[in-house]
């Protein structure tokens, strides 16, 4: 379970002016906004990525700011990030950079043909050929599966809560399936709770429990995906009009 | 007409509070950034491969700059020295000038500087890279201390490879210096030492190491600490990493000026 506290962030400006948001434990969550309303600096309160000015985050009942320091320690144990560009780690290989999702200590402990084995697996689930881009450098990669390989570094430790930031985006229609099947798999059989963020609005909300909307630093809307599309909110509606447009325009091209 | 005065009044003050406190912001950062990093060392967090590799970069590959500037410097106070010796001084006075120059001040203080900008902008850029491409955030993510990965190492390998960098250059600036003199004013190499040894303190040695010492650390320091407070994109690396060249640029020369006071009493 995650629990935003009136999260308030500013940077030059005021990007989150206190968000509340409860994520229960194996929901699948979407959350969607316009493009720079503070959805990633949202998600990286969780972490304690960007500290809050104000107001807290609460994850499994520990407190990410007002707890004993050791609670971050064991929050980002718990949560698995995909990052929005990937963030793989330069000097790494693949390998390498899959292998880094599993903690430090369990790693070291980890006999390392399970660990190829585990490294493996990820891929395979991300769609990604193994065999062909274990020893590859992110550079050699393209933007599609340096994403995909920055699922499988977040997805090989088995979190029990998986922050997705636009894990689609830029993807082709059939690796977008396959990251939404995955998504929808692992809270499915794991019971891992999902907060996705994206982009593709009628993906998340036919995948997803439930649905809340950023809009101007703060949630504009929150309920389900049937509530979300019959709003009478305008600027909900319009938000939807929007997304349905575009992925018409989308289908149209592809 | 007197608001505009006044402006510029209160302007200038409002400058002064804000260096003052970009100064204490710095020195904070600093000094958390050592303290975190003796921590990471102290609970053995940080890997002996890394400041291997580390030590290689820092130290192997710059052999052939430092080798360059340092016959350079060992060359140019042999002429000069030679040039205005000549005629008023014993000969073998230019070996203890070579000698005395390149210990005390060349020898640490170019290596340093060369240092800064084969080093210090290398490892402000690659850490400045790393946040704006969230890699650092990643580390973290991951339950990884980026000090204990990035920062520790690197200025571990400083500490240790910035006074065998010096010696080397100490040799070659002596060496070069030397082979000048007698080039130069036909000094041989016999009464060059002669000259060198007769003004010659250990304690020369132990001042000169101490400079290598204190650089080899400030460098990989404020560059690493300047890496990580990158913000923006490629744009903000540039920036940055212009910036902590001069700050090191300059701390370095601080330093340096302090040495004599502290230590030659
Ligand atoms: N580290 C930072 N320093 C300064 N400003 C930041 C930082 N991170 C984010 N911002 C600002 O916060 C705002 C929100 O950024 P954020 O990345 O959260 O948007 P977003 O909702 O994820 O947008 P997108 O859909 O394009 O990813 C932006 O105006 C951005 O410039
Ligand atoms: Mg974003």
């Amino acid at each position: 379970m995650i629990h935003y506290r009136g999260v308030y962030k500013a940077f030059d400006i005021p990007v989150l002016t206190g968000v509340d948001l409860q994520v229960e434990a194996g929901e699948m969550f979407a959350l969607f906004g316009p493009s720079g309303t503070g959805k990633s600096v949202l998600l990286k309160t969780t972490l304690s990525l960007i500290v809050p000015d104000r107001g807290d985050v609460e994850v499994d009942g520990m407190s990410v700011y007002f707890g004993p320091v050791s609670n971050i320690e064991k929050i980002r144990r718990k949560i698995g990030y995909v990052f929005q560009h990937a963030a793989l780690f330069d000097s790494l290989n693949v390998f390498e950079n899959v292998a880094m999702g599993l903690p430090e200590d369990e790693l070291a402990r980890t006999p390392r043909k399970e660990v190829a084995r585990r490294v493996w697996d990820a891929l395979e689930i991300v769609n990604l050929e193994p065999r062909e881009i274990l020893s590859k450098l992110p550079s050699e990669l393209s933007g599609g599966m340096k994403k995909r390989v920055g699922i499988a570094r977040a997805i090989v430790g088995r979190p029990q809560i998986l922050l997705w930031d636009e894990p689609t985006t830029g993807l082709d229609p059939i690796n977008t399936a396959a990251v939404e099947r995955l998504i929808k798999r692992l809270s499915g059989d794991l019971e891992v709770t999902s907060l996705l963020v994206t982009h593709d609005v009628e993906g998340g909300l036919q995948i997803c429990d439930r649905v809340a909307m950023l809009h101007s630093g703060t949630l504009r809307f929150c309920g389900t995906p049937e509530e979300f599309r019959n709003s009478p909110d305008n600027v909900v509606r319009a938000f939807v009009d929007r997304a349905a447009a575009a992925a018409a325009l989308d289908m149209a091209v592809t | 007409m007197a608001l505009p005065l006044s402006n510029v009044v209160t302007g200038w003050f409002a400058k002064i509070g804000r260096s003052y406190r970009v100064t204490l912001d710095h020195a904070g950062g600093l000094g958390k950034l050592t303290w975190d990093s003796a921590v990471a060392i102290v609970s053995l967090k940080v890997r002996f491969r890394d400041v291997l590799n580390q030590m290689y970069i820092m130290g192997i590959q710059s052999l052939p700059i430092v080798f360059v500037t340092a016959s350079l410097a060992g060359i140019v106070t042999s002429q000069q020295g030679g040039y205005q010796l000549i005629s008023s001084s014993p000969g073998y006075v230019l070996g203890t000038l070579v000698v005395q120059s390149v210990v005390l001040e060349l020898g640490p203080l170019l290596t340093a500087i060369v240092l800064v900008g084969r080093i210090g902008a290398r490892i402000t850029a690659e850490l400045g890279t790393m946040v704006v491409s969230e890699q650092i955030d990643a580390f973290k993510s991951l339950g990884r201390d980026p000090v204990a990965i990035l920062a520790a190492p690197r200025i571990v390998a400083g500490i240790l490879t910035m006074p065998l960098l010096v010696g080397f250059a100490d040799l070659v600036g002596i060496y070069a210096g030397m082979q000048m003199a007698s080039l130069d004013v036909g000094l041989a190499p016999e009464r060059f030492f002669y000259g060198a040894r007769l003004f010659w303190h250990n304690w020369d040695l132990f001042y000169g190491f101490s400079k290598s010492i204190v650089f080899g650390f400030v460098i990989p320091l404020i560059s690493v600490h300047m890496g990580l407070r990158t913000r923006g994109g490629a744009e903000g690396v540039g920036l940055q990493t212009t910036q902590a060249v001069m700050f090191m640029i300059l701390t370095i020369l601080i330093l340096d000026a302090m040495f004599p006071p502290l230590l030659l009493q």
